[in-house]
């Protein structure tokens, strides 16, 4: 079947279950195109070709016994490295971790095997998730795959996951994501990627970065695949105290298409008027197209948001020193020297600032809260900028210019302070050919309303079937 | 509070001491390398000790339910 490695996840599960391919074709067609353009994008650290195959072959034997089967049975997907896998390598990204192999699976991990899902490897991400770049000196920089001419940055730190997933090497992913990690790579490398409720999917067996802040999520090419990742996923577990114990529905029956009387409220000020012109008329054609499907859509503005920045400063900054610190007073010489400097300039950080920190935090939760007191979603821009080239320092926003790094997490990491849940999603591209990014914010735990709106928008759409050509 | 907190720019002294404080012992040539990110990250804490919060309580964790 031609262009095997472009279908959805949900589209290779029909398949697969209707016999129309075999799962050990499904693997060894995505096995082939890593094979081929992996040396470029640099978006796997481990490629587990000899597991993948076993389990395809396996999964076409069940097939073929007539067994039951789960929602993802033979359908592959790539983790980003600070997933627990049993028997495989676990490095964070990370030269320290290089030779870590875990005894056991991170909960999501076998949620997502037990659903019937085929692990194809392991994929690159910023060392131990800090930093929105993508880049990882270790491994090598993941490369965004809609610039061939120029490196461009991915967005990370779930790089790999952005790039495999816009690049037809995976079909969807897990990412994490404390500041941004999961949306950033989402709208620089034009997929979707959804940050949950915290509290919603399981954190038991992820590396963290910061506890309160960290969020695990599907990157897909849909909203209708991530839907269905997120089924398998979530739910409580008692092995992660932050975990709820909400009931978890079947998210792919919330996609109905329909958006009519959903009241959106477009966010201004802090969000768009710091959009470059491209990714400002992106997002505000996005809200005509939704208007125009039958949704209410107003402006809102949210007061506290511009106090993000120094809290989620303090509160990352806090728990990751909390976490490296014996290392890193036994082996700072190993670690990246970008994300070393930023765990040292954490030192500086002291506990009245984090509690502080984490009192602004129940301000801006509070802003967001009413916000959608009278609205069931929020858009907003996903990043001010399409993807940077991996040599730009600085860029041009609507409100002047910014480094680069700052200007990443600008737009996502109030919504990890205040956990509600996110999706991003293309709504558009830039005269140049990168793809913009949107995203879609929801009420806690109410990620079927979220998706319902994202899967509404790509039936509306095409930005999300659009496919880097690569060289 | 370090002097840190109020002043600015900060001279090695007070890098050490507050490294030191956080049970960091870091050469001159580790503390000058950091400095410039320390600074700007200090103001940012100024601007955070700034905010409002009235009787907002620390929200550790989101409702998990």
């Amino acid at each position: 079947m031609a262009d095997l490695f472009w279908a959805s996840m949900t589209e290779l599960a029909r398949l697969i279950a209707t016999k129309a391919v075999s799962p050990v074709e499904v693997v060894r067609v995505h096995l082939d195109r890593i094979a081929a353009h992996d040396k470029d994008l640099r978006s796997y650290i481990t490629i587990c070709a000899d597991g993948a195959l076993a389990a395809a072959r396996q999964a076409e034997a069940a097939l073929m016994a007539g067994r039951p089967l789960g929602p993802l049975h033979g359908v592959p997907y790539g983790l980003k490295d600070l997933y627990d896998t049993a028997g495989i390598a676990t490095t964070g990204g990370s030269k320290i971790l290089a030779d870590r192999v875990p005894s056991t699976d991170a909960t999501v991990t076998r949620r997502l095997a037990e659903a019937g899902a085929i692990l194809l490897g392991k994929l690159n991400m910023v060392e131990f998730a800090y930093g929105p770049e993508g880049l990882n000196p270790h491994y090598g920089h993941a490369r965004n795959p809609w610039d061939g001419a120029t490196h461009r940055l991915t967005g990370g730190s779930s790089s790999g996951s952005g790039a495999a997933v816009a690049a037809g090497l995976a079909p969807g992913a897990l990412g994490s994501d404390t500041g941004g990690s999961i949306r950033i790579p989402a709208s620089l490398c034009g997929i979707t990627g959804l940050k949950p409720t915290y509290g919603r999917v399981s954190r038991a067996g992820v590396l963290p970065l910061a506890w309160s802040m960290d969020h695990v999520g599907p990157m897909t090419r849909t909203a209708a695949d991530a839907a269905l990742m997120l089924t398998a996923m979530a739910g409580y577990d008692a092995a992660d105290a932050s975990s709820s114990v909400l009931p978890v529905p079947d998210y792919r029956v919330a996609l109905t298409g329909d958006v009519k009387g959903l009241r959106v409220g477009l966010l201004r000020g802090f969000f768009l008027d710091a959009a470059t012109p491209e990714v400002r008329s992106g997002v505000e054609a996005a809200a005509r197209a939704l208007a125009a499907a039958g949704a209410v859509v107003d402006e809102v503005s949210l007061a506290q948001i511009t106090n993000a920045a120094p809290a989620v400063l303090a509160i990352i900054g806090s728990e990751a020193l909390a976490y490296h610190a014996d290392t890193l007073r036994a082996r700072a010489a190993d670690y990246d020297p970008e994300v070393a400097r930023r765990l040292k300039v954490a030192a500086f950080i002291t506990g009245r600032h984090y509690v502080h920190a984490q009192q602004v935090r129940g301000l801006i939760r509070a802003d967001v809260d009413a916000a959608l007191a009278r609205r069931d979603v929020l858009l907003a821009p996903t990043t001010p900028m399409p993807a940077p080239a991996l040599d730009e320092r600085q860029v041009t926003l609507g409100d002047g210019p910014s480094p680069v790094r700052p200007a990443l997490i600008r737009f996502t990491q109030p919504f990890n302070l205040s956990g509600h849940p996110v999706c991003s999603l293309p709504c558009g591209f830039t005269a140049g050919g990168l793809p913009v990014g949107m995203q879609i914010v929801g009420r806690p735990f109410d990620e079927a309303t979220v998706l319902r709106a994202a899967d509404a928008f790509q039936r509306l759409t095409h930005f999300h079937a659009r496919r880097p050509v690569l060289g | 509070m370090l002097p840190a907190m109020t002043s600015h720019p900060i001279d090695l002294d007070t890098l050490r001491h507050g490294a030191r404080l956080a049970g960091f012992a870091w050469s001159d040539a580790e503390l000058e390398e950091i400095r410039p990110q320390v600074e700007i990250a200090l103001r940012l804490l100024r601007a955070l000790e700034a905010i409002p919060v009235g009787d907002t309580g620390p929200t550790t964790h989101y409702r998990t339910v």
